[in-house]
């Protein structure tokens, strides 16, 4: 099956670069975009065990006339047919329901917020939703068009991480990039190649990942700048704790305020296809 | 790495792996006692400002407090919690029927506070729907807290339902009924165990915190059957009352919003006019339950046409506050509206036949109410328990059974989708459990695909494709544009029978000589529905599913007849 990426489209400059960074991650991946060009400020996603409702600012509605121009535009010049998501199903007459059965979702930071509201550090409540309830991983693209050369992924040790390293595999496999690990040890490096032995990823490591830096000295916000700016950054959500539904997880919190690259956050209902 | 907190999911507990009735009866208590608490808040919010608003209610301008109500009531639902108006069982029951019973956790409050500013304030409408919507939000937001499976979320958001119109009417077998008639739409003994635990938890928080009353007490009627015999007229009666107000309230619905497209304004202009309907017939204003008791009690003042035109004006104030943007449910105008349609029709009968002896009117107002209930819910059952429990008169139940029964069938005949089920149906959204509709919703393409099919290229002589043809099983065999790897047609057997048997052919012939170009396609986006009435209507047993020019797989009957009967299994299994 044709992995399919659903994306929102905003008829404003941001969200042409945003749909841009959807196209390229569909060429590189094999994916196909589906947009959804929204009619409501507001839709309903329902999860499997969660219903998310998302309220667009004003701005996904702007000029609806040249809307789908404008995304049509975009999709054909990269080479891809047009497909748009009309939504079959409403909850009530101006919420509809929109399908959850993507593999792959691009957001911008903030869904709910003024784009000008929209900085580095700042993830919408909305967005966070969606990441904890999804079955996919979330594309938070940058703010301009950014194209990415190559993938790394954040591997810290938990469940979602594991799951991260799994879906980097994926997606190397599908595009042919070069794939590279990155670890802020706060343990000894050992432990975090024992944790990968342990989930028989050893092999996979070994064969597939170009380079693994585990950074043992050194704060991690002054460690990403190791990360490379043209890289599709990799990373799971949501760590340990009993709040880890609130906040995305502290070294992610970190990563996603520093790091300007486009990020594929994996949730905790992730499930990896490996 | 898996997390040691294992108390929040007690499905995992051994005691309930054993048989989930007990995790769903447990569960279900706790629901029933959140969603009576709900109900308690509601009802002492509205008696609070009810008692606000009373202080002003005589002077001239006390319209403006029904406009100012739905207003602010408006502006709470679409600004604040950003949820749409209405009062929300509709959302309930199409939750249950595609959604596995998922509802918003603002829902467990939000209709609550707007129906309370609205009827608090004047405007004509009820408190049980919005608290049947709060009942099945704490309900729903429980299961997935717990992480329950669809099966059991539906039958929480049941318990919720059915304990908040337990708590709002100590009506604990109304309750249950209403969950299973009207928001589940089946009976079980699975559901219907723990609803009835919710139903005595959520009617017990209601006695323990407000007392143990009937809310409609009244004197003991004696009904003879002449009196039962009229009853059949009063069905008639009841049925046209309740076709009024269906008609009216979606009129109200379609009109409003030509005529005022700001949405508070709407409803403000549509609450003024119910205050000053109010100002002139105060009958019509709030939830109207103390109008009921004069009803029941046969001291409701004037003759017969003040009390036809107090029912004829609480339909229209209803559909007023309701129609133009107010928040809150029908129940309690149904009441109203019932008891004066009972009320009209016992005078009219002591009009025109002065020498029989009729029983007190209070009893025909009594089943007018059933009869209002079962005709806009088509549910008579709710209907018949809510009347017996909430007027403690079971020595009534003849007359209204009757009643239920006919206004439910004439209501029927003439629209036969209830005011709750009425947009679901147009919109195709009711799927109702067991049902072909709910099986199909509930199957979706890309898990019919059959990918084993091998696919040719444009420019492959025939021999080559025989060759193919010799090595698989499939009749069909997609053709895909060598450069684009677009989708381009298929090729069944039957077209290559004719050169079959001329080995001449076999290399004059090319694949794209002999595809069908123009073949009927699906895309993995579609609904089930109607990729079948595709195959009906042109009499295909499979069809290909094409992607973004992509071919992906095929489709068939059987394997969707396969499918279905898992699923159908899966449904109807307890």
């Amino acid at each position: 099956m044709i992995p399919r990426l659903f994306h929102i489209f905003r008829n404003t400059p941001l969200g042409r670069e945003t749909l841009l960074n959807s196209v390229y991650f569909c060429q590189q991946t094999g994916a196909v975009p589906v947009v959804y060009i929204p009619e409501h400020t507001k839709f309903l996603m329902y999860f499997e065990n969660e219903v998310v409702q998302v309220d667009l600012d004003a701005s996904y509605l702007t000029s609806p006339e040249t809307a789908k121009n404008h995304a049509t535009e975009i999709l054909l010049i990269n080479g891809f047919e047009p497909t748009f998501l009309g939504p079959k199903h409403f909850t009530a007459s101006t919420l509809p329901d929109i399908p959850t059965d993507f593999d792959f979702m691009c957001c911008p930071r903030s869904i709910t917020d003024l784009s000008s509201k929209i900085g580095m550090g700042y993830i919408g409540p909305r967005v966070r939703n969606i990441v904890n309830a999804a079955r996919f991983p979330v594309l938070l693209s940058s703010t301009g068009y950014k194209p990415w050369k190559s993938i790394v992924v954040f591997f810290g040790g938990s469940s979602n991480a594991v799951n991260a390293l799994k879906l980097g595999f994926r997606l190397k496999r599908n595009s042919g990039l070069p794939l590279d690990m990155f670890t802020q040890a706060e343990k000894k490096p050992q432990v975090y190649r024992e944790l990968v032995k342990s989930q028989q990823l050893e092999e996979d490591v070994n064969k597939r990942v170009r380079d693994w830096k585990v950074l043992e000295s050194g704060s991690l916000e002054e460690n990403l700048y190791e990360v490379p700016h043209d890289a599709l950054v990799v990373m799971g959500a949501f760590g340990h704790g009993l709040i880890k539904n609130l906040v995305f997880g502290s070294k992610a919190e970190k990563i996603q305020s520093v790091l300007p690259n486009n990020l594929l956050i994996v949730g905790p209902r992730y499930s990896a296809v490996h | 790495m898996r997390s040691p907190i294992q108390w929040r999911f007690p499905g995992n507990w051994a005691i309930f792996r054993m048989d989930d009735r007990l995790l769903l009866m447990l569960i279900g208590t706790i629901v029933g006692i959140c969603s009576g608490l709900a109900a308690l808040a509601l009802n002492t919010g509205l008696i609070f400002m009810l008692k606000w608003v009373h202080h002003w209610s005589s002077h001239w301008w006390a319209f403006v407090f029904p406009a100012l109500g739905a207003c602010m009531s408006s502006l709470f639902l679409e600004k604040i919690v950003k949820e749409g108006a209405g009062h929300g069982v509709p959302e309930v029951i199409y939750s249950v029927s595609r959604y596995g019973g998922l509802l918003r956790l603002r829902s467990g409050f939000s209709r609550i506070i707007s129906s309370c500013l609205t009827i608090g304030s004047g405007g004509s409408a009820g408190p049980e729907a919005p608290v049947v919507m709060s009942g099945a939000a704490i309900g729903s937001n429980i299961a997935r807290y717990f992480a329950l499976n669809d099966r059991q979320r539906i039958i929480l958001v049941g318990c919720g339902a059915a304990g908040a119109i337990s708590s709002i009417f100590n009506a604990p077998i109304a309750g249950m009924v209403f969950a299973a008639e009207v928001i589940l739409g089946e009976w079980s003994a699975v559901n219907i165990i723990p609803i009835a635990i919710a139903s005595v938890a959520g009617t017990e928080i209601s006695r323990t915190l407000q007392g143990n009353q009937v809310i409609f007490s009244h004197q003991v009627f004696s009904i003879d059957i002449g009196d039962i015999l009229a009853s059949v007229g009063l069905a008639a009666l009841a049925a046209a009352a309740s076709i009024l107000l269906t008609h009216w309230l979606r009129a109200m619905q379609k009109i409003s919003p030509r005529i005022i497209h700001i949405f508070w304004l709407r409803a403000a202009a549509g609450g003024a006019a119910v205050g000053m309907i109010g100002l002139w017939m105060p009958v019509v204003l709030g939830e109207g339950y103390d109008r009921v008791v004069q009803m029941i009690g046969g001291n409701f003042p004037g003759g017969l046409m003040f009390v036809a035109i107090a029912c004829i004006a609480k339909i229209l104030a209803t559909s007023l506050t309701l129609g133009w943007g107010g928040s809150g449910g029908i129940f309690a105008p149904c009441l109203v509206i019932g008891s004066a349609v009972g009320l009209t029709y016992h005078r009219a009968l002591t009009l025109i036949l002065p020498s029989v002896t009729w029983v007190n009117e209070g009893c025909f107002a009594l089943l007018g109410m059933a009869g209002l209930i079962s005709g806009m819910l088509q549910a008579p059952l709710t209907g018949i328990f809510l009347i017996v429990e909430i007027t403690g008169g079971y020595n009534v139940i003849l007359p209204l059974i009757i009643v239920s029964a006919i206004t439910t069938t004439i209501c029927y005949y003439i629209e036969p989708a209830s005011y709750y089920l009425k947009d679901l149906v147009d919109r195709g959204h009711l799927l109702r459990p067991g049902t072909d509709a709910r099986v199909l919703s509930d199957i979706k393409v890309h898990e019919l695909i059959e990918k084993d099919c091998i696919s040719v290229s444009q420019s492959m002589p025939l021999r080559d494709f025989i060759k193919i043809v010799e090595k698989s099983t499939r009749n069909f065999f997609p053709v895909e544009d060598e450069k684009t790897g677009h989708f381009a047609g298929m090729v069944h057997l039957d077209d290559i029978r004719p050169y079959l048997f001329n080995p001449m052919m076999y290399d004059a012939v090319l694949v794209g000589q002999i595809m069908n170009p123009d073949v009927e396609t699906v895309s993995p986006e579609d609904d089930l529905t109607e990729v079948l009435q595709k195959m009906d209507a042109q009499k295909l047993f499979s069809m290909p599913v094409v992607l973004n020019n992509r071919f992906v797989g095929m489709i068939s009957k059987a394997t969707l007849l396969d499918k279905y009967r898992k699923e159908l299994m899966v449904q109807t299994s307890v």
